[in-house]
């Protein structure tokens, strides 16, 4: 099972990168500890600070090096848990999420968010 | 069906919000609903100071409580009727909750208050915890340092890509999570505390009577009122509230609350016709509750409360405006119950009629003298008295606006998620006796009516042309961000996103004064939790 996972989420990462050339290209001008110190400075409680790439911030406190438009690679993070306090993981947690939207893309009107469950 | 249909039913809350509606009276108690319905899993330990397994050695705030039943209800098959959710959070919020003093600087969260960026993060928990949860959701439990470590654990199953996110990839995550981390929480946030300890002994006030009340709404402005509050059965009220806004016109509203852990007052009250949601601290004592209060769908919309226990006392809560120029006339509005209506704010200040007076408020017209001296006064009702209450100045220096970083989230467009504004006032600041804007010694004039407009933040965002897609802001400040969905127009069809500077412009005489706050407008958020 273990192996199965580590190998999914490589492809995932791998798959995120081809996704944000750019935010690569800017991960390498810019050693981690400036980065870090950015997003200390930038990140607003609610936002992720995983910033590889972000999902509402990028490393910069700007948009520039996020996936746009997030449709597009909307379920390459959900499969991962890439940040799983913004976008349900599917992996684990919420596994029927959207599971009846193929393309977010097309359908993203479809697309509802993970309330807190309740009465 | 997908799964997650029947949870928008109720939106946010949950069993939180509703105790304030619905009785808690039942003839199970939380002891025996957790023997009925948890002892699959959990086992008794035999002890009765720690009867439970897992859940005796943690401590948490109704939210925290609410968070993991709803867990349990969502990943492990819990199935709990409402009526024994609703009595068993008030029992484990009662008997392993937060004491005042353990969630006086995190009660953001709790608040739903929009636009934090939180101050003074714990090193081990930025690098543990942060890059998914704000830092109080952890800084609100307490735990043993056992049931820290089992909190790693679980996320290492529930999360199993934990490891591999940035800034944990490239370090050994997993142990420096539970061998140093957990440890520093259990260290930290133990489970037993003498605060704890001291608050459970505390006899703890009743909350019936009646209350003076000063707040703010972003799209009606200030408003006074006295709330009364009435007993229902224990721990839980009718409140009926009666006022009015800065602009005179009535406020009116009643809903009922609950009073978690002795101290954490959860109302739910329809004002107007709006349904809004109250999450106050009560003092110690009994006599204050400070907190906020929002709308029910639209958090964002809210702002800070201030209740003072009145009774039949004179009782002055606050004044708005908190700032007069040299020279000038200004209309205030005194917040308070059973006030005289002798005013005074010292030498220079001359109090030059009484308007209107009312249960709620006194709104009297004041004058300052072309050299009154530059400060803050105390105002007086009375034998009442506010310090720092409203400040005399020359001119306004400089602006502030508030929040300085912010977000909103495009929605709507036929989508089910809606969209999340940002509200923005602005803070004004005379010179002070230096001369000089920006030092310590500016005096602050509070908030001050301002005209607002939006600019692109940076070189990139003009290129993007982000300012014709991203949204709009209003004469008060309301940011409504821009449609959900692909945008066509834009290259690559980026969504409605944007980098914009949001700015305040505050009129001081001939002069115009303005500051400027950063605004992101981004993606929705998909998880909403009832603490970040």
């Amino acid at each position: 099972m273990h192996m199965y996972l580590h190998e999914e989420v490589l492809k995932q990462m791998k798959h995120l990168k081809s996704f944000n050339k750019k935010a690569k290209m800017l991960d390498a001008a810019v050693s981690q500890g400036d980065v870090e110190e950015v997003v200390a400075m930038q990140s607003v409680v609610g936002c992720t600070s995983v910033n590889d790439p972000g999902w509402e911030v990028d490393p910069f406190g700007g948009l520039g090096s996020l996936c746009q438009p997030m449709e597009s690679d909307l379920y390459g993070c959900a499969d991962a848990c890439w940040w799983p306090a913004q976008v349900p993981d599917t992996m684990s947690s919420h596994p029927n999420w959207s599971q009846d939207v193929a393309k977010a893309d097309e359908d993203w009107r479809k697309i509802d968010a993970i309330f807190p469950e309740s009465e | 069906m997908k799964n997650h249909s029947m949870k928008r039913v109720i939106r946010f809350g949950g069993a939180v919000a509703f105790l304030g509606l619905a009785s808690t009276a039942s003839a199970i108690d939380g002891p025996q609903i957790i023997k009925e319905n948890c002892l699959l899993c959990h086992s008794e330990t035999g002890n009765a100071e720690a009867p439970f397994s897992r859940i005796s050695q943690q401590r948490k705030t109704p939210e925290g409580w609410q968070t993991t039943i709803n867990r349990m209800k969502s990943q492990r098959g819990l199935s709990l009727k409402p009526e024994h959710e609703r009595v068993l959070i008030k029992y484990l919020a009662d008997h392993q909750g937060l004491a005042p003093a353990e969630t006086a600087d995190l009660r953001y969260v709790l608040e739903r208050q929009p636009n934090v960026v939180e101050q003074n993060v714990p090193e081990h928990v930025a690098g543990t915890c942060t890059g998914c949860h704000s830092s109080a959701r952890s800084g609100l439990q307490r735990r043993t340092t056992d049931e820290w470590q089992k909190l790693i654990h679980f996320h290492m199953g529930q999360v199993p890509t934990i490891e591999y996110l940035a800034g944990h990839r490239d370090r050994p995550w997993f142990q420096i999570a539970l061998n140093e981390t957990a440890v520093k929480m259990g260290e930290g946030y133990p489970l037993q505390t003498q605060a704890w300890s001291d608050w459970k002994a505390k006899p703890k006030a009743a909350l019936n009577g009646q209350w003076a009340v000063s707040g703010f709404v972003p799209d009606k402005g200030e408003f006074t009122a006295v709330m009364s509050v009435m007993p229902n059965q224990k721990d839980n009220y009718i409140t009926l509230i009666n006022g009015h806004y800065a602009d005179g016109s009535k406020l009116t509203g009643s809903g009922s609350a609950t009073v978690f852990t002795g101290y954490e007052w959860r109302g739910a009250i329809v004002i107007d016709g709006r349904k809004m949601r109250q999450v106050f601290a009560a003092s110690e004592d009994g006599k204050q509750m400070a907190g906020r209060m929002y709308l029910k769908n639209d958090e964002v919309m809210g702002g800070r409360v201030l209740a003072e226990k009145a009774d039949k006392a004179a009782t002055l809560v606050s004044v708005t405006p908190s700032s007069i120029k040299q020279g000038a006339s200004q209309t205030l509005i005194i917040a308070g119950a059973n006030l005289s209506n002798k005013v005074s704010l010292g030498n220079g200040v001359k109090v030059e009629k009484v308007i209107s007076q009312s249960a709620d408020r006194l709104v009297v017209q004041v004058k300052a003298d072309a050299k009154a001296a530059i400060g803050q006064r105390t105002l007086s009702v009375g034998k009442q008295t506010l310090e720092n209450a409203v400040a005399v100045y020359d001119q306004v220096a400089r602006v502030e606006i508030t929040p300085t970083e912010s977000i909103a989230r495009i929605g709507g467009n036929g989508g089910p998620i809606p969209k999340r504004k940002s509200t923005y006032r602005a803070v004004g600041y005379a010179a002070g006796a230096d001369g000089k804007p920006g030092t310590e010694d500016d005096l602050s004039l509070g908030y001050l009516p301002a005209t607002w407009s939006l600019k692109a933040f940076d070189e990139v965002a003009e290129h993007d042309n982000d300012l014709k897609y991203a949204g709009s802001i209003d004469a008060k400040g309301i940011f409504t961000p821009g449609d959900a969905g692909l945008n066509p127009e834009r290259k690559m069809s980026t969504n409605n996103v944007g980098n914009l500077a949001v700015v305040g412009t505050v009129k001081d005489g001939a002069n115009s004064v303005s500051g400027e706050a950063h605004l992101l407008v981004t993606v929705q958020d998909f998880v909403k939790e009832l603490i970040q």
